[in-house]
């Protein structure tokens, strides 16, 4: 019998910049993800890219760290919780007054040139690293140096070859991700006086990436679809299949708000994690793990539509603290075959679809999960 | 989208008096571009102080200006050449059919300037001219409605230089001279204060009025000539496009000027 060789698989979601606490929304991609990334494991080659070093030169991160030395001084940042530090980011984004690109310069200098990290968001890395472990979340690296394998000329050269940008910067213009013969509109990634944005950086870093891999995977908040569409053409030009992944994100009392507008406080991660230690006052990290991703990822599921629930969360805990019992009591009866398992929640792609695969362990008449796709995947 | 619907600007003077720039000659500019292009809007009007033309100005950016006849045109830029892009405008204005001509003076050439590649573009939309070089090429003058298209597609143009004083350049209006002998004008560019997006909106007006009007045709010569202001240049001008003072907001400045022949 031949095996067929194994895929690889990129998964690339959007990242959270570090400049806010993790809300639900965050919660949820970041949930999203991981399942993912576990569960297609065991059946391929798979990567999970996610890179703070590639974005922190975007205007709300270079633009929030400027802020913060010019308006703060010395603040011991290490004192601060997230909820603190995203206080001064909804205090910077409501100021809404743009520094020059020559005020940024600096910092944006600072991430191309060396592995500097400013204080506040070095806090909320290390914050962020405590709640992926507390929630059993792969560590993609959130607090290592992990520069873009192409620097901006590099990567506007990589596109102009494919005859796929519009650079009008030799007089004074913008650079523009420019898919027109596509019928797609034409998409600003640089601005005027030099400021790339997330899409810009997300070139830099997939595009020397993705040939490498058979199939890509972009998961990303819905709201994003436009650019991550251009983002699919551009790289299915360089070889891969690409899949992308829009995530609904979380309302907060009917309200779908970007974190900079504020209105997290008691949703953040923090939040949560600490009002699920209150439920069940001892140690329960396999119920804590599980009952997450069956909120985030099977309650919730895919859409937007379902407003954020302290009580439907609570009944995810228990929920999942049951399913841990049958689950042990089980393991006599012998272990199951993982990778058929999993292999049942793709489709036509490589990666296993999270919502199928969480949604599979529930539903009445079901059989009791086997402790070894739990342990892989869930907790 | 950067739109030029200004109809205080460019006026054919026939037979052109050379005039020097004081104010009532750049009033009287302006005015007489709205009576070439819309004389029943000019009689309707009390254009006696430049006041009185920024009102009228405020009224006509905001209403419909020709009725359901406005035409405009698209311009695509994918690299800028200024006299290169200079001498296409004319070749532009003059393959025009007399019925566009007609609409499009009436319209105030209005001229709508993107952001795009033409070479990206040409298989999914038929261009009326296109730039030897394929650097920009030009849609219409047409109804909004025939270019919703390719403008939802593009972007404004955009540009944040200052134009800068640059050496004369002489361009020569492709085609074969047919009505009269070729001529020789200068074109003097205004430069202080103005940004190179606002340069193409002015000399877009004035070069293409000229050419509507019979002043600029095929064989021409045009050195482009840019200065800070065109004060005291002893310049005589044949047409001028007049708008708002980059330093006084109630006062007329001349931003280009099209000479009698040299």
């Amino acid at each position: 019998m031949t095996v067929p060789p194994r895929k690889n698989v990129l998964l690339a979601p959007v990242t959270v910049t570090p400049t806010k606490p993790l809300t639900p929304s965050h919660l949820k991609g970041l949930l999203w993800t991981d399942v993912m990334f576990r569960a297609t494991a065991p059946l391929a080659e798979v990567t999970y890219r996610y890179s703070h070093t590639t974005y922190h030169v975007t205007e709300q991160t270079v633009g929030f760290w400027e802020y913060l030395d010019r308006t703060h001084g010395e603040t011991d940042y290490t004192q601060l919780s997230e909820e603190d530090i995203g206080d001064l980011y909804v205090r910077y984004r409501s100021g809404e007054q743009h520094q020059s690109a020559d005020a940024l310069r600096p910092y944006r200098d600072a991430v191309e040139h060396s592995d500097w990290v400013h204080p506040a968001s070095e806090r909320l890395l290390r914050l962020w690293a405590g709640h992926y472990e507390r929630l059993g979340m792969h560590d993609p690296g959130l607090q290592e140096h992990q520069p873009p394998g192409l620097g901006l000329e590099e990567m506007i050269e990589r596109l102009a070859a494919v005859d796929l940008v519009l650079d009008q910067r030799h007089g004074g213009g913008p650079v523009y991700l420019d898919l027109t013969r596509y019928g797609m509109p034409l998409r600003r990634i640089i601005t005027t006086d030099g400021r790339p944005n997330y899409l810009a950086c997300a070139l830099r870093e997939l595009l020397p990436l993705v040939p490498w891999y058979d199939e890509v995977v972009l998961l990303y908040d819905r709201e994003l679809d436009a650019d991550y569409q251009l983002l699919n053409r551009v790289l299915t030009r360089l070889g891969p299949t690409v899949r992308r992944v829009p995530i609904g994100r979380v309302p907060i009392d009917g309200k779908i708000t970007s974190a900079r507008h504020g209105g997290w406080r008691g949703h953040t991660a923090g939040a949560l994690l600490r009002a699920a230690a209150d439920v069940y006052e001892g140690d329960d990290t396999g119920a804590l793990r599980l009952g997450m991703r069956l909120y985030f990822i099977a309650t919730l599921g895919p859409g937007q539509s379902q407003s954020f629930r302290h009580d439907l969360l609570r009944q995810c805990l228990t929920v999942a603290a049951r399913l841990l019992d049958r689950s042990r009591a089980a393991v006599a009866t012998g272990a199951g075959d993982l990778s058929g398992t999993l292999g049942r929640h793709r489709r036509d792609h490589t990666y296993v679809d999270p919502y199928r695969l969480t949604c599979s362990l529930l539903g009445k008449g079901r059989p009791a999960p086997d402790p070894g796709l739990l342990s892989a995947v869930f907790l | 989208m950067t739109s030029s619907l200004d109809p205080l600007a460019t006026a054919a003077l026939a037979p052109p008096p050379p005039f020097p720039l004081s104010s009532a000659a750049l009033l009287k500019s302006a005015v007489d571009r709205v009576r070439t292009a819309r004389p029943e809007l000019a009689d309707r009007l009390d254009l006696s102080s430049p006041y009185a033309l920024s009102a009228v100005r405020a009224g006509l950016h905001g209403a419909n200006t020709a009725g359901g006849d406005e035409v405009l045109a698209v311009v695509v830029i994918g690299r800028l050449d200024l006299p290169g892009w200079v001498r296409e405008t004319c070749a532009f204005a003059h393959a025009l059919e007399p019925s566009a001509r007609s609409a499009w003076r009436r319209s105030f050439t209005r001229t709508v300037y993107l952001a795009g590649s033409p070479h990206n573009l040409r298989e999914r939309f038929t261009f009326d001219h296109i730039a030897d070089d394929g650097s920009v090429a030009w849609a219409g003058p047409a109804s909004g409605a025939a270019t919703a298209t390719l403008r939802r597609l593009l972007k404004a143009f955009e540009s944040s230089h200052e134009l800068t004083a640059q050496p004369s350049a002489t361009v020569t209006v492709p085609g074969r001279p047919r009505a009269r002998p070729p001529v020789h004008r200068d074109l003097y560019i205004a430069t202080a204060k103005v940004t190179v997006t606002d340069a193409l909106v002015h000399v877009n007006h004035l070069v293409a009025e000229a050419v509507l009007d019979g002043l600029i045709g095929p064989g021409d010569r045009l050195t482009l000539r840019f200065v800070p202001r065109l004060t005291g240049l002893g310049a005589r001008f044949a047409m001028l496009r007049v708008d708002t003072d980059v330093h006084r907001p109630d006062e007329l400045q001349a931003h280009a000027g099209l000479t009698m022949e040299v």
